[in-house]
């Protein structure tokens, strides 16, 4: 087995009598596109803030492809590029010099630096942009080069804050495209987000984050079968009635002719429904479906929205 | 040490100074002209020599030396305070760069304001009023020498304040009147005994009286002990400087 890319085990973090994190593990394995999911103030950006060096832990340790990111911090470092949620000001330099200093923090020379940046800026769209200071962008430009910040290094892991936080429905469908590019060509990304569509959309894998603790983590799928319900309506030539010795072990309520069944996953569930139906003397008119979605998943675990 | 890294910040450093020459390098040399021409013609023929060197020659290393303190200073003090402030610093500090290596760059990026403006004052003494300077090599020398040790300081300040007031509080109430009292317009002969008691006390007086001495061959401190005290302070607010970044007070939580 390869090191997992990031390990992190057993972190607490107190700011005087507030507890941020309260043990929380996580374990990422590479080429993974991981998502912590969670309301604001969960603990996901102090997490994030304790894996690249700006905030100290009180306990616990982080790991990058198994080596300490505090005795080890610059391999660590180094493998890691990190699109902040806070948006940084920059007054003196035009983007394209700002993405030099950059590079040459983790140590590349801005020739070698040259043909990533020259991609950069014109996969993301700012190449016309090049010679503009920062705050004559637009927010989501402001976000793009952001990303192009965090990827000038051609790091292994990208961890992005918040990507997609306050920018219009068109740049956010791009991000996401370019971030599954990103992820096919074999990057590990962390994503922290509480966007639900955004985590079920990208992520293989969720850890579910609220007050400090992960409350559970495995695939949306996984964790939409074990904690969600998914409802499955299906409309019938006539009255639902004489079925219960045929749907017995299923919950479902009969009105008129319109059946509803509450389910743990639809995807195994529907053909059985059908399969059950069919024995019977009535027609199917039309099914639909309501899957369970990461929302009802965090509803489930912590008794509220995660925008509350 | 990531060489390329530290280098890239000193770049940055000193062109983000460049970058604002009107802020940052034209000032200096403007109010120096104005103090040559308002001392050099219209009250130099009222005032005595001093130590047997006309008043505008007199202050002119003062001058020099007010000018690359105060430029070293707040080089790396509102640069440390504006890249806290504007969000920057997460970009450093989650960059494979130690602690000494940032405190380093900052250093020498104020060092080289420093002594870019302190020469510049002192070309324009060349050039208005014909100063002799007896040792050049001295007087650079001390010159970066005191930008160095003024840079390292500002880092400290500039990563302890939380608001630009503080920083403006530290220049008001301490840099500036401890530069003129250092004895920058007078020697500290002509004042009554207590207060060039006072004076032994204040740091910038033995970094006035020592670039003093390498242009005009003349100071009211010892020379030896003016270029320790240089040293001294050079190594103490480098030591500072570099502890403090390495242990992320008040830009690491």
């Amino acid at each position: 087995m390869p090191e997992p890319a990031i390990q992190i085990s057993g972190l607490f973090k107190s700011y005087g009598d507030v507890h941020a994190l309260c043990g929380v593990d996580m374990t990422i394995d590479q080429g993974e596109f991981f998502g912590m999911l969670g309301p604001n103030g969960a603990g996901k950006t102090t997490t994030i803030n304790i894996l690249t060096g700006l905030v100290f832990n009180d306990r616990g340790s982080t790991q990058v492809f198994g080596r300490d990111t505090v005795t080890d911090y610059r391999f660590t470092r180094s493998k890691i590029g990190i699109a902040a949620q806070e948006l940084s000001i920059d007054w003196f330099f035009p983007i394209e010099r700002l993405l030099y200093f950059q590079a040459g923090y983790y140590g590349i020379a801005p020739r070698k630096a040259k043909s990533t940046i020259d991609n950069l800026l014109k996969r993301l769209g700012l190449d016309k942009k090049r010679d503009s200071r920062l705050r004559q962008l637009s927010g989501g430009m402001k976000r793009r080069f952001q990303l192009a910040k965090a990827l000038v290094h051609d790091p292994d892991i990208i961890i992005l804050d918040e990507p997609t936080a306050g920018i219009d429905v068109e740049l956010r469908r791009d991000l996401w495209q370019y971030l599954r590019d990103l992820h096919s060509a074999g990057k590990t990304i962390l994503l922290t987000t509480h966007y639900i569509e955004e985590a079920e959309l990208l992520c293989g894998k969720v850890a579910i984050i609220d007050q400090g603790k992960v409350l559970k983590e495995g695939t949306p799928k996984a964790l939409t079968r074990e904690l969600g319900h998914a409802g499955i309506t299906v409309q019938l030539n006539q009255d639902a009635v004489n079925l219960e010795k045929h749907l017995s072990g299923f919950t479902y309520t009969a009105e008129e002719n319109r059946l509803h069944f509450v389910v743990k996953d639809p995807d195994s569930s529907l053909p059985e429904i059908i399969q059950k139906l069919s024995q019977t003397e009535v027609h199917i008119q039309s099914i639909t479906t309501n899957s369970s979605s990461l929302e009802d998943v965090f509803l489930s675990l912590t008794g509220k929205g995660i925008n509350e | 040490m990531n060489w390329i890294g530290l280098w890239t910040l000193i770049r940055r450093e000193v062109g983000r100074f460049f970058s604002v020459y009107r802020q940052t390098v034209l000032p200096g040399l403007i109010s120096s002209a104005l103090y040559i021409l308002i001392f050099g013609f219209t009250l130099e023929q009222r005032i005595s020599e001093i130590q047997g060197v006309s008043y505008t020659w007199f202050i002119l290393p003062g001058l020099i030396m007010m000018n690359t303190l105060t430029n070293a200073t707040s080089n790396t003090a509102s640069s440390m305070l504006q890249m806290k402030l504007l969000q920057q610093l997460p970009d450093l500090l989650t960059a494979p760069l130690s602690g000494f290596e940032i405190a380093l760059s900052y250093i020498i990026g104020g060092a080289v304001r420093g002594l870019v403006n302190g020469t510049l004052v002192l070309l324009l003494g060349v050039l208005l009023i014909k100063l002799p300077v007896i040792d050049p090599v001295g007087t650079i020398a001390f010159i970066f020498l005191v930008s160095w040790a003024f840079a390292s300081m500002g880092l400290v300040l500039g990563q302890l304040a939380d608001s630009w007031d503080q920083l403006a509080m530290m220049q008001n109430f301490f840099l500036t009147p401890l530069s003129f009292l250092g004895g920058i317009f007078y020697s500290i002969q002509m004042l009554p005994e207590w207060a060039q008691s006072l004076s032994f006390f204040n740091p910038i007086y033995y970094m006035i009286n020592g670039i003093r001495y390498t242009i005009l061959g003349i100071s009211d401190s010892s020379i030896s002990f003016s270029f320790w005290m240089a040293v001294a302070l050079t190594i103490i607010f480098s030591a500072t400087a570099m502890l403090l970044m390495q242990s992320g007070e008040k830009i690491k939580q």
